[in-house]
Parts: structure tokens; sequence; C-alpha cells
């Protein structure tokens, strides 16, 4: 079992190899290129932002019945696409599965900015922003609490803690290899910045000690919330009394997913990371062919629960249930419908073949269809409930406006871009864990030999 | 100016109290009220006024007119500001009914587009200079005996706008008067003329009959007669749900109208076959010759339907015929009528109240621009006409009006004929008026003005008796006639009169004419390809409410399009020339074109084109432009609204329909459901279990029965409900994105084939369900059920995350995607109701079943110590509506109206499956859908 290829020079090349990244970014030029179009699209974040909040939501696409659109529908795919990293480091953490080191760091930094985005998106969809903090239970004057009952309370709950845990759990693990920048930085500016952000780090064994308790407390408190907080996101669909969305499938049906979609974008990062910055010997075809295996697996399990959904709809046989049913195979977002299954699954297939599981750009071409699957599934699953719901006379169909898709450019902008920086000033593997299972593996093969 | 206007008390108050409330009102008037110009000094009172309440409404008997006819009506004021009309019931012939124009004529009194100053030239002018202007005008004429002078008004049914007329033609014999008024009973007025040897009107007694044959008349549709023949037709529904005597109604139209939506028995015919199915029921009944060509097989199994029911009710019922079609056509109705045993029965007939003569008449409009091309015209005087636009384009108005000397316009509105004309001066809308008209039974309604002129205009009678000389007011004017007819009497009588709000007993007798001529016969119809059809448009008539915003977005009963008219093609002939929705359509007839958008509905004749007026203004500034086409454009002449030898074709542009209900299929649900006979049980389904615990309610708790048997789907609800609680209109571009806010909506569903659909309507308010999915999705608290069991939504609490409105099982909701009312203009903030809160944007709103009232009831029954009585609560949509088809109460009280309603077995609610325990239910229609038999 390698995980990481050996280097020639040892711990501390792999050390620097991984830190001499933020330190000294080697690619400076594609890293601006790239810098600049997130920067460009943060730009439209902000105009649409801006736009959206001195207007008012009517500049969007909503109607009635379609009163939630493309911000809902992002919301989820954003969520969704976090959970990945979550999965990959805290649950492959407690389940010792070393070949994770390569990949938690970054995985988990796109889970932080990936809940970032998902989390902004509720806040600026709602008719008054500026009082989005009643839906928090805090103490107030006018000795109104949250209404419990309601998917969005809960909602609140899951982003928040979710929002929170990440941070705890992917700047706890970062902390040692803050300090190794820290130890090796030159320039004074980079000493302060990484001398700070190692919180005193001096890689003592009771400070390893400490770690490794929080570090794993963390990882326990994490695990089942990546259950939770998309069972909760399904609610927000499931709790509506509408054909379409009540479903009691949906809770492990929205979970899958959001695993399935987040190993599609961990993927295609992992993919571009290593291409981009040489780092083929840590981040291996093995990893590559185990993200796809992941990736081939939630897909399936996600695949039961479109059939799942089919099949419910059918045995119980109601009018409005299977009208709703029909009109996503047939109707006017049929495209929405279509284009989920065949960009989930189809490409997917591919993956039964080790040599494809292994090729970067065709992983990475499979992941990118599956990323756009997944989100035609959410704007499938919001849409084609709300525009033909109960009533014929309500029906309408829904057009997101310029401004919903110039801000969903803009919140890929908030994406990349805080992506982008932690690329440029953080370690984005974690070196010291890859060392760690380097140091172990050796250990047992010397074991073994003798 | 002393303002003797009559202050109403509220029904419960006894006639004591009203005396005293009288002489209160009576010191209101010189102290209420807006000035015509501002007095820049601001002073508190120094002695408040007696009986002022702030915060408590007053009421005020007026009327509203349209097309001459009074329409009575009651205004609420508060502090001397009217910010409701509702029916007045005490009214002998609407008892309380409103239509939509009555509902939406408070917004054009705060129309902020009327027109403020007089202009001359288009440029601002004032009223000395107004005044000038006529005394030098009235030299010349004086001299010549009023010759060269004219006079174009509408029907008027007005006593004192008559006698100023016949005055004034009195002294200037000269001088002529001409009626423009597009559409009138005029055929009517002439069949009566040859049958009986007198012109007369006819009044439908729908109330007392069990048969009513309606060849392609709309009876029930807007109109001056809508109100009170709703509330007869229903008073007869009402009856024969209880098992008394019937309430059946064929109809033969050509496109769906509300009447054919209401039919027993409908027939979809196009418009040139209506004199054959009338002849044909002639021969029948032996009052006249064979139809001048066949019938075909589907309007003979209609005429025989017609005939058995006819046979059947002798002197309960009644033929009628679309006041569109030719006098022929209505003499031999009125012989079969006579057979029938309606006259005097089923149909009865007063002199005429609005006399509007025939095309041919040297008094009518199209003599009058004979007159001005030909020069005989040197001074032309409109008052409140608007003939630059409604008029038939073969008169060629426009280019008639540059050849005339001197033209003055009076009207609320710089309309195309202000702009074309000299002069332009500013009327008074109606409820700023005192003036007097007759309503459609004749009965006289005295107008009073709810408020004191806030622009600079004067009243219609004002500007006439310039003319005249005088200077008195429309006050005085309108005394002097009354005090001329009731002598020593007056004072008495005028108090009595205003308090009522019309005359007591001033309806005039019945007159049973006998037959002078049964030699009638009916032209043979011209066998045209391809017909177009023009009707008024049911929200804005002929156009002359194109400039309230409430009439432009309520839906048209049928379509539900707003803002704009289309044209009606049947689908058979759409995919026959392949055409769909909202392509724009080159319809040609007599040489003259227009294009509009195609609209395809089932019910429509394949060879006709329906064609509504009223819209494709070529108006400018704060009035609504660029909406629609123009029908007037299409007709040669007045009275000829069926044009034959039409043609077809496309102009590949396609346009966007702003329509509120875009799907009217019902698709196999049982939204509107139908039992054969009011007794019969409806079809429910089975209660499901609830998860959260059943709820003990206490009393009172509020619910509504809205009885689909009775709605005729004409949206006075609607616009009731927009005036009570002040909901912002949004306009044409985001109806067309669902964003109308309507917090009632009549929804309108065709079931079964696409010639000879049934169709139904279903007014939709929120269902204050006791299990509201709503109030269960909002994490907030903004949207609670209350103790007495409303689900209430409370809007400074509402953050707008819309879940309730995604979770709304019936979509009532309406949220506001921009501000809507905030950059309102000061008329519109003066018109608001103060007891409902102004939404602001970002808020979600719906229904309250007007929560006002029912606080206004609550607080009124703990003064007087009594718990609030069944009927205290009316809500607006409930007062409103003019067929009784909704009534609201205490659920709990088992003897209360709602509960006896709720307790009938055709008692269903909408969207059982959704397990939301609505407290509105619906009864089901009584009828049997038309299944093939």
């Amino acid at each position: 079992m390698t995980d990481a290829a050996p280097t020639p020079g040892g711990y501390a090349a792999i050390t620097g190899e991984i830190v001499d990244i933020a330190l000294d970014y080697p690619d400076r030029r594609a890293w601006w290129a790239c810098f600049g179009l997130a920067l460009l699209l943060l730009l439209s974040f902000f105009v649409s932002v801006t736009v959206l909040f001195w207007y008012g939501v009517g500049v969007w696409g909503n109607n009635i019945p379609v009163a939630w659109g493309l911000a809902i529908s992002n919301y989820i795919w954003f969520l969704g696409i976090g959970h990945a990293g979550t999965l990959i480091s805290a649950m492959l953490l407690l389940l010792e599965q070393h070949w994770r080191n390569s990949l938690n760091r970054f995985a988990e930094a796109m889970t932080l900015f990936a809940v970032v985005c998902a989390g902004l998106y509720p806040l600026v969809h709602l008719g008054r922003p500026w009082l989005f903090y009643w839906i928090a239970p805090y103490p107030n004057t006018m000795t109104v609490w949250p209404q419990f009952k309601s998917p969005l309370t809960w909602d609140f709950f899951a982003v928040l803690t979710y929002l929170t845990v990440s941070i705890l759990f992917w700047y706890i693990g970062i902390v040692p290899d803050v300090a190794s920048a820290r130890d090796r930085a030159r320039k004074r500016r980079t000493q302060v910045f990484f001398g700070l952000a190692a919180l005193g780090w001096r890689g003592s064994a009771h400070h390893w000690a400490r770690w490794r308790q929080a570090y794993r407390l963390t990882a326990a408190i994490a695990v089942p919330l990546v259950v939770s907080v998309h069972s909760e996101v399904s609610l927000l669909f499931a709790a509506g009394p509408i054909p379409g969305w009540t479903s009691t499938v949906f809770p492990p049906y929205f979970v899958l997913g959001a695993a399935f979609s987040g190993f599609a974008v961990v993927s295609m990062i992992a993919i571009v990371l290593r291409h981009a910055l040489g780092l083929q010997n840590l981040v291996t075809p093995r990893h590559l062919d185990l993200l796809a295996k992941l990736l081939l697996a939630t897909g399936l399990m996600t695949a039961y629960g479109y059939w799942a959904e089919v099949f419910d709809t059918l045995y119980a046989g109601e009018h409005q249930e299977m009208g709703t049913l029909l009109d996503r195979l047939g109707g006017v977002y049929a495209w929405s419908y279509w284009g989920a299954v065949v960009a989930n699954f189809v490409p997917l297939q591919l993956l039964w073949f080790r040599r494809v599981r292994v090729q970067p750009l065709l992983l990475f071409l499979i992941s990118l269809s599956v990323t756009v699957g997944m989100w035609f599934e959410r704007y499938m699953l919001l849409v084609t409930t709300l525009y033909r719901d109960y009533l014929v006379s309500s029906w309408r169909e829904y057009h997101p406006s310029f401004w919903d898709w110039s801000l969903f450019a803009g919140m890929l902008g908030v994406f990349l871009t805080l992506f982008l920086l932690f690329v440029r000033f953080l370690p984005i593997i974690s070196s010291f864990e890859v060392k760690e299972a380097l140091f172990e593996e050796k250990g047992k093969k010397e074991q073994a030999h003798g | 100016m002393d303002m003797d206007r009559e202050a109403r008390t509220p029904p419960h108050i006894d006639r004591r109290s009203l005396l005293r409330a009288m002489a209160a009102s009576l010191a209101l008037a010189s102290a209420a009220g807006r000035r015509a110009r501002a007095d820049e000094r601001a002073l508190p009172y120094v002695n408040a006024p007696e009986f002022v309440v702030p915060g408590k409404p007053k009421w005020y008997a007026t009327a509203v007119g349209f097309s001459g006819c009074a329409q009575p009506v009651l205004g609420k004021t508060y502090v001397g500001r009217p910010v409701k009309l509702e029916g007045n019931a005490d009214h002998p012939l609407t008892g309380g009914a409103t239509d939509v124009f009555m509902q939406a004529a408070l917004l054009g009194l705060y129309d902020p587009a009327r027109s403020q100053a007089p202009q001359l030239l288009g440029q601002a002018a004032t009223w000395a200079a107004f005044d000038a202007a006529v005394a030098g005008r009235r030299l010349t004429l004086e001299a010549r005996q009023g010759e060269g002078l004219r006079l174009l008004t509408g029907a008027v049914s007005s006593p004192t706008l008559l006698r100023q007329i016949s005055d004034l033609l009195r002294r200037w014999p000269k001088a002529r008067w001409h009626v423009s008024e597009p559409l009138s009973d005029a055929n009517r007025q002439q069949a009566a003329q040859t049958v009986f040897g007198r012109r007369l009107d006819q009044l439908l007694r729908l109330d007392e009959a069990n048969v009513v044959v309606s060849l392609d008349d709309d009876f029930l549709g807007a109109g001056p007669r809508q109100a009170p023949y709703a509330h007869r037709w229903s008073k007869r529904r009402l009856a024969w749900q209880q098992g008394q005597g019937a309430s059946q109604l064929h109809v033969a139209e050509s496109s769906l109208t509300t009447t054919g939506s209401m039919a027993d028995h409908r027939l979809t015919v196009s418009p040139s076959r209506i004199g054959l199915l009338v002849a044909a029921i002639a021969q029948e009944l032996g009052v006249g010759p064979a139809p001048a060509a066949p019938l075909a097989p589907t309007e003979r199994t209609w005429t025989k339907q017609v005939m058995e029911a006819l046979r059947a009710s002798h002197g309960s019922s009644v033929v009628t015929v679309g006041a569109a079609h030719a006098p022929d056509v209505h003499a031999v109705a009125l012989l079969i009528n006579e057979r029938l045993g309606a006259h005097g029965n089923t149909l009865t007939f007063i002199d005429p109240i609005t006399s509007v003569p025939a095309p041919d008449d040297e008094n009518s409009v199209a003599a009058l621009a004979g007159d001005m091309n030909a020069g005989r015209v040197s001074t032309l005087v409109m008052l409140e006409v608007n003939p630059a636009y409604a008029t038939p384009a073969g008169l060629a108005f426009r280019q008639a009006l540059e050849k005339v000397e001197f033209t003055l316009h009076a009207g609320l509105y710089v309309d195309e004929t202000a702009r074309l004309s000299h002069w332009h001066v500013p009327l008074q809308h109606d409820l700023e008026s005192w003036t007097d008209a007759c309503s459609v039974d004749g009965t006289v309604c005295l107008t009073q003005p709810l408020i004191r002129p806030f622009y600079d205009v004067r009243s219609l009678h004002a500007v006439l008796d310039r003319w005249a000389g005088d200077t008195r007011s429309d006050h005085d004017l309108v005394r002097a006639t009354w005090r001329h007819a009731w002598g020593s009497d007056f004072d008495d009588r005028w108090r009595d009169s205003l308090v009522r709000g019309f005359v007591a007993d001033s309806a005039p007798t019945p007159v049973l004419p006998t037959i002078a001529n049964r030699n009638v016969s009916i032209k043979a119809p011209t066998a045209g390809a391809l017909m177009i059809d023009i009707r008024p448009d049911p929200t804005i008539w002929d156009g002359r409410f194109a400039n309230n915003a409430w009439l432009q977005e309520t839906p048209k009963p049928i379509s539900k399009v707003t803002w704009g008219n289309v044209v009606v093609v049947s689908p058979r002939l759409a995919a026959e020339r392949r055409i769909s929705r909202g392509d724009e359509l080159r319809l040609e007839a007599n040489g003259r074109s227009i294009t509009g958008a195609a609209w395809i509905a089932p019910g429509q004749d394949d060879k006709t084109l329906t064609v509504t007026l009223g819209y494709g203004a070529d108006r400018t500034g704060p009035l609504p432009h660029g909406l629609g086409y123009d029908a007037f454009a299409l007709c040669n002449d007045a009275g000829s609204w069926v044009l034959d030898g039409a043609r077809l074709g496309t102009t590949g542009k396609h346009l966007v329909v702003a329509s509120t209900q875009l799907h009217q299929e019902m698709d196999g649900f049982d939204f509107v459901r139908r039992v054969d006979r009011a007794d019969r049980p409806v079809k429910k389904h089975p209660e499901a279990a609830s998860f959260y615990p059943e709820r003990k309610w206490d009393s009172p708790s509020w619910g509504m029965s809205v009885d689909l048997d009775l709605c005729i789907g004409c949206n006075a609800c609607m616009v009731a409900c927009m005036a009570e609680n002040n909901v912002p209109v949004v306009g044409k571009e985001l109806v067309e994105q669902g964003r109308q806010m309507h917090w009632l909506r009549v929804d309108h569903y065709f079931e079964g084939d696409a010639n000879e659909p049934s169709s139904s309507f279903q007014p939709v308010p929120c269902m204050h369900c006791e299990q509201a999915p709503c109030e269960m999705g909002c994490p907030v608290n903004a949207t609670v059920h209350s103790h007495d069991g409303l689900n209430l939504q409370v809007y400074n609490r509402c953050v707008g995350t819309r879940t309730c409105a995604s979770y709304c099982p019936y979509k009532v909701r309406r949220f506001n995607w921009f501000e809507n009312t905030g950059d309102d203009p000061e008329q519109l903030r003066a018109m608001r109701n103060p007891d409902v809160t102004v939404r602001s944007r970002g808020v979600m709103e719906k229904c309250t079943y007007c929560v006002q009232r029912i606080s206004a009831a609550r607080i009124a029954s703990q003064i007087a110590g009594h718990p609030i009585r069944d009927g205290d609560v009316v809500t607006a949509c409930q007062q409103a509506c003019p067929t009784q088809a909704i009534v609201f109460g205490d659920v709990t009280d088992r003897a209360s109206a709602v509960s006896r309603r709720k307790a009938s077995p055709r008692d269903y609610s909408l969207l059982e499956e959704a397990n939301t325990r609505p407290r509105t239910t619906y009864l089901a229609r009584v009828r049997a859908d038309r299944r093939p038999s």
C-alpha cells in the first residue's frame, strides 16, 4: 500500500514540496490569470448583490408559483458539494484510511468555501435580507422565537453548525503545517502571518497528543453532520405538501447525491492541482482510482434514489404525483430531468474500467459531467415541482433572469477567489500526515522484511 | 359653499340616531374635505367638529355613472376621504349588488392621471379664460339662435342635465344635441318602436324566469345591467336550489361569455345564425314565418330542447337577444316573448331612461360627423365623451373635428378628443360632484359628493351652465331641478333621498304595451366565410375605463387576460391556420385592418373571430398606451358590430399576453365539482389522519363558503378586495411574470369538448387552512393561526423566505417582489383604507378574511356587550358579490348562515387530498356537465 510515492529527498523534501508552494508559489503567471478571472466573477457577485438589494428579489425570474428559484437550487447544490470534503477528511480519518492524507486538506477547503457560498444564497434570497437574524434564536425584545417546526429554522442551524465544525476541523488540521511554513519562511511578513496562524505550535509531544484528541473529536462530530445537514436540507422540499416534494426518500437521496457531486468536484480539484503544481508524486494514480471508485459507488446509490423515487410514485399511483412525474419526463423542463440522468449516470459507467479511472483527463471530464448533472437535478427537483403544483390555474413557467445567472457566476467567483487564495498562501496538502503515513508504511515494510 | 350632503348610518342604527347623524354631517360639511386650492395657512381645529372621530368611518349614499345610468353605491369615508364603495342594499333594483365598474370608480376619483386644469390648444389655461371664451362664443350664437352649435354627450338619464340641455335648445332652437354612446340598447328600443309603436326599455325579470333563453345576450356579463341582472338571476337560482320552480338557462353564442358559462345548455354558433334561431323559435310558436335558411343539426337539437323548456313554462320564461343584433331580430323576439306570456311577467317595459339615436337619426353621432364635414357646425361642445376614439373609423371623426371653428372637450382626462380640441376643461368625478341620474329601472339616484374636488375642476352641470350664460353651481342646479319637481315637499324629500341614495318609489311603473305591428321578419344571413364579432371589453368597456388601473389589471372573466385585448379564435381554426397563442394576427374587413394577439379558447365558433373594444388608444403621458388593438378601427358605421367577409392572416410576430391563468383545462381534476341535483351529495375524498392533534375551536371561529353554482365570474369581489385591502397594481410586465398581487382570484376552467365545453368559475381566496402548511414552513412565525381560526400574516415579522408560498397548495399567497407602494403618488395614498397595513417590499401578503372588519365587529360587539352576531362581519368580497355566492361567518355557530351552507350536501373542500382542512369551502355546481348523454 503506497499512498504517496517515495520522494528522493526524504521527509524534508515532502514538507518542502508542499510548504514551498505557499512560501514561494511556482507558477505565478498561471495563478494570476486564474485569480484575475475569479476577481471578475467576484465583481459580478458584488454587482448582482447590489442590484438585488437595491431593487428587491423581483430582479430575479421568480414568480408565484415558483417562489423559490435558482438561489435555492444552487444553495442545495453548493452545500452538497461540500459534503465530500467532510466525508474524505473526517470519515476516512476515523476509518484510518491513510490515502486520504493526500486529499483531505484541499477537500476540506473546498467544503469550507462551498458552505460559504451555500450559506450566502439563502441570505441574499430573502425578501428583507437585513432581517436575516430573525431566524436565529436570540434574546430579543419582541420575545419571539424562531418557529421550530420550520425546516428553514433547522437549515439555519444545520448550515451554521456545519460551517463552524468545518472551519474548526480544517484549522485544527492545518496548524502543524502552518508551523512548518512559519519555520521555513524567510520574509518577515510571512513569518508573522504563519507565526500568528500557528498558534504557538512547537511540535512537542504534548502538542501532538492534544492535537490528536482535538482532531479526532472534531472528526467524530463532523461525520454525522454530513448525514444530518443534507437530510435537513432535503426537508426544505420534503416537508412541503407539494406533489414531487413530499417524499420520504428525500433525505437519503439528498445525502447520497451530495456526496456524489462532492466527490466529483474533489476529483476535479485534485486533477487540476496535481497537474498545475506538479504533485504527481503526492496525488498518485492510486488516489484517482480510489476517488473514481467512490464516485462510481455514490453515483450508483444516487441512481438508486432516482429509481426509488419513480417507483414510489408509480406504486402509489396518486394522480397529482403521477402528473408531476410525467411532466418531469416529458414536460417543459424535461431537459433538466434527462440532463441530470444522462450527465450523472451515462459517462459514469466508464469508471467501471480501471484504465479510465486512472486517466486524469477522462476522470476530470466525467466529474465535470456529474457536477453539471447534479446541478440539473437540484434545478429539476425545485422547478418542476413548483411550476406545476396542485391547481392547474396557478401553473406558470420559471425562467431565471440575467441577474439570477450573474449571481450564480458571482457565487462561483466567491468560491474560486477563496480557493485560489488558499492554494496560493496555505499548505494545500497535509504534509505531516503524508509523512506520518509514509513512516508507518516503511515501518510495516521493515517489519515484514525483518 | 354649503354642502348639505347626507351621511348614511350603518344598517343597524335606527332612524332616530340617523337624524342626529344628519345634523352632524351638516356640521362636518364645512370643516372636512379638501379645498380646490391649497390654503397655505395650516391651523388646527379650534373647536373640533362634533361627531367627527378620526378612525371612525362615515357612510354616504351616492351613485356613480355608467353609460348614462346611475349605479347606486354607499361610500365609506374617513375624515372626508372616501376609501371604499359598496353596494346600496336598500336600492330596489340592485339590493346591494355591485360590479367591477362600481367598485373601481373609487380609483377613478383619485387617479393621478386625471386632467387637473383647463387647456387651450394643449397649453395650460385658466377657467377665467375659458369663461371669457364661452361668453364670446355665446354672443355669436345668441345672434344666430344657436345655429352651428352642437352638443355631443353620452347617453343621459340625469334629469338635471336633460333639463339644462332642453333649456338650452329652447333658447337656441337652431342648436342641436347629438348622442354618442357606442354600446347601447338602441336596437332594442328601435324594435319596440317597430312592434309597439313607441320606444321602450326592456327589463328582464330573471328572478321570475324559470327558463331563460339567451341568443347571444351576455346579460350576466359586464354592462350597466350586470349587477341587477346577476342579482335577480341569483334569486331565482337560490330558490331553485331550495326546490322552488326551475332555473334553466339556454344560451346560443359565438364566443364563450359569463352567461354561457352558467348555461345548462349551450350552443356554439356563428353570430349570423342568431337571427335564424330566433326565427325558428318564432315559427315553432306560430308567431313568424319559417327561417330564411335551414338549421344545422346541432342548431335543430338545441332549438328542440329550447322549445320543450319554453312550452313547459308558459308565463315564466323569457327569450332575450344580444344588444348588438339587428332591430328586426329583437322585434321577432318581442313577439316570441308575448306568445310566451313573458310581457309583464318575466319581461317588463318602461319608458326609456336614456335614449341613443339610431345611426340614421339626425341626432346621431354619424349625422354630426356629416354636418361637421359639410361645414354646418361652428361650435362643438363635447361633454364627457371621447368621439375621436370611441366612434367607428368610418365616420372619420378626427378629420371632421378639424373643420369645426370652436371645439370644446369637457372630460376627466386629456384623451384623444381633448388633444384634438381647441379647449379642454377638466370635469369633476361623480364622487366629488352633485348630480342625479336614473338606475336602469328608472329609479332616480341623487349623487352627493364624498369629497371636495382636489383638482381645479368643474362639474358637468356647471360647464353647461356657462353656455346658458349662468354661473350656478352643480349643487344649485340639481336642487333647482328637484325643487321644481317636488314643490313644498322639497326639503324633506331632498334630505330623505340623500340619505337613501335614491328617490323613494321613483321607478316608473312598468307599461304593458300592446302590439301594433306583427309584420316583422328577419333578413336572411349573409353567409360569409369568416366573421368578426366586436364586443365591449369586460373590464374597460368601450375604453372609457382604460385609465383605471384596477380594471386594467382585473383579468377578463374568460380569458384571464389583463392590460390588453386579444383576438379569440377557436381551437379548430387555430389548428387549421397553424396559429398559436400570442401570434400576431391581421384582421381585415370593410377594407380596414387591425393586428392583435391570438387567443385560442374552447367554446368559440370556428368561423368567428371575437374582438373587444377599448384598447389600442392613441394616448400619451400618464395614460396607459400601447396596449392591444383598437377595434373601432374596423367599424364602418355605428351599430354594426358583426362584420362579414373578414380575412385573417398572421404577421409572423409573437406578442406577449399578460394572462393571470395560462392553463384553463381542468385536466380531469375535480377542482370544480358538480352534482346532478341540489340535494345530492358531492363526491368527496375521505379525510386523512393528521399528524398534529385536533384543535378545539372557540366561538367565533371564521369560515367562508362559496357557492360555485352562483358564481358568474364577474370579478366584483376581486376589485372590491383590491379597494378594501390596499392591494397594489403591478402593471402589464409584472403580470406577464406572474407577479400580480390579487388576494382573491377567480379561476376559470374548461372541461370536455373544445367546441361545446363546460366552463366554470372558482373564486380562490386564502383557504385559512386549519392545518396550514404555510404556518409550518415559516421560520420566523410570520404566519400563524389566530384564536378565531384565521391564518394570519404578520407583515412586520415577515423576512420574505417565501416558504409559505412554496408550500401553499392553493398558491394564494402574493409576494412584494419590488417596492409596490412606497412611490405611490399622494392621491393614491389618500385613497388607502386606513384600517389595513400597506405592505412594503420583500414581504408576503394574502387574503385575511378582511380581519379589519372582524376586529371592527368585535370592538362594536364588546362595547354593546353582546357576542358578534351572524352577519355583523361582511367581507369585502361577500358584500360586492351580486349573486350572494360568498357567505362568511362563524363556523362554530351551527345556526349561522355559513354553517348552514357548509351543512349542504354540496359542500366540499378544494384539494382534500392535501389534508389542509380549509375553512373556505365550496358548494358544488348543480348541473349536468356536458357529458355526451
